[in-house]
């Protein structure tokens, strides 16, 4: 989740308790335009701190992975499509036809940026579970493709992904090309970006919060 | 702070704060019913009741999408799906949406209620499987006799945001997934009834 939008929610419900405890102990004539202007006012502003803090409480973080469950389901609460609307802002499926996972950071925390090499590794029948695809996808920090000589935007159940020796699965994610990794490398920007994880018709596993994602792991300087 | 004018602030206040809570994905869905009606893929703006794919160039190349597209075609990383898109106004009666035989290839057309940002109805190979088929849209106070054959999907709201979305097994594919995709589309209910 954005540290910067975190700490905009939080000095934005700051001002507003500011106002409302100010305005108790206001000796200043009151009149009822006031009144109805900072009620719309710190209204709206209680508004958007709530749906801030109640995405904070229902999204889902493990390894750095942000997902959150119950997205599009009719019935699923004012609020929580509130919260939709902050962390997930479009019509994005239900869960049971597909999840979503985003990050900023690697597993230790730190922004993920095209200055550190990265690599994710899957144990050998630990991809995403699914009955459709699943796939990692490649944005700049605004959410953009990011321009590379090989022209290859995400790593997927369908891009050649090679094993290794024990089975697993790695995908190295960095700028340069990885010697030796070609088929499994996700090429990077050179600035800071974030990653889409999708698995689409996911298996059991994912629904019922069995399946941990991997963490992103920046790799050790030889 | 006198009574009345708490009960004013606090009135206005707590009305103001639920409503915003309440509306916020409406106000999210109608930016994306602006960049149908009004802009589209690029190719101008797609009418309604009418679906259009994405481009297979703006796919194929997403780093150079033309200057015409609307932003909702350039921003978000997708490289799985094309998407198809269209907005729906049921108000004058139901339309038809014909799904061609995708041979097991995964798809999903998504029934978004613009007012909740929820999804209501799904076609596609989770819930219905990928052989051709036509299903009834319908609008919430619709009456009348579903054809043979035809299932109903019976939406809440006369305006529905459709969302298609057909997987792309590689760019080789493309051309494949593009014109299966191209054949999801949706009829006035009405012209079909007087065209038989």
């Amino acid at each position: 989740m954005s540290r910067a939008l975190s700490y905009f929610a939080a000095f934005i419900g700051a001002l507003c308790a500011y106002f409302i405890i100010h305005l108790f102990f206001s000796t200043h004539v009151r009149t009822m335009r006031n009144d109805v202007i900072q009620g719309f006012l710190i209204g709206f502003g209680l508004a958007f701190v709530t749906a801030q803090a109640y995405a904070r409480i229902k999204a889902v973080k493990i390894n750095g992975w942000i997902t959150m469950l119950g997205l599009g389901k009719p019935g699923n609460g004012m609020f929580l499509r509130a919260a939709h609307a902050q962390l997930f802002p479009g019509p994005v499926n239900v869960p049971e036809e597909a999840m979503y996972w985003w990050t900023n950071a690697d597993g230790a925390g730190g922004a993920l940026s095209g200055r550190h090499d990265y690599v994710m590794h899957f144990p050998a029948g630990q991809l995403p579970p699914n009955d459709a695809f699943w796939s990692l996808t490649m944005g700049t920090a605004r959410n953009c493709f990011v321009p590379n000589p090989i022209k290859r935007y995400s790593v997927s159940d369908r891009s050649g992904l090679l094993p290794s020796a024990d089975g697993s699965i790695d995908i190295f994610i960095q700028n340069a090309a990885p010697t030796g990794h070609e088929s499994n490398w996700l090429p990077a920007p050179s600035g800071n970006f974030i990653l889409w994880l999708r698995a689409y018709q996911p298996g059991e596993a994912i629904l019922d919060g069995e399946y941990t994602v991997p963490p992103v792991v920046k790799a050790k300087i030889p | 702070m006198t009574l009345e004018h708490l009960l004013i602030f606090g009135g206005v206040c707590v009305i103001t704060w639920l409503a915003f809570i309440y509306l916020w994905p409406s106000f999210i869905l109608r930016v994306f019913k602006r960049a149908i009606l009004v802009k589209g893929f690029g190719d101008g703006p797609i009418p309604v009741n009418t679906l259009c794919t994405e481009p297979q160039a703006l796919f194929a190349d997403p780093i150079h999408p033309p200057a015409s597209a609307s932003k909702l075609a350039t921003t978000g990383v997708n490289r799985d799906t094309l998407p198809t898109v269209g907005w729906l106004d049921l108000y004058k009666g139901p339309q038809i949406l014909h799904v061609p035989d995708m041979a097991g290839r995964y798809y999903s057309v998504q029934f978004t209620d613009p007012s909740t940002n929820t999804n209501f109805a799904y076609v596609g190979k989770r819930t219905t499987g990928t052989l051709a088929g036509e299903y009834l849209i319908s609008g919430p106070h619709w009456k009348g006799d579903v054809p043979q054959g035809m299932k109903i999907i019976c939406s809440p709201n006369n305006s529905v945001l459709v969302l298609g979305r057909i997987l792309v097994y590689d760019d080789s594919d493309l051309p494949t997934a593009y014109a299966l995709a191209r054949q999801i589309q949706m009829v006035p209910f009405a012209g079909r009834q007087s065209s038989q």
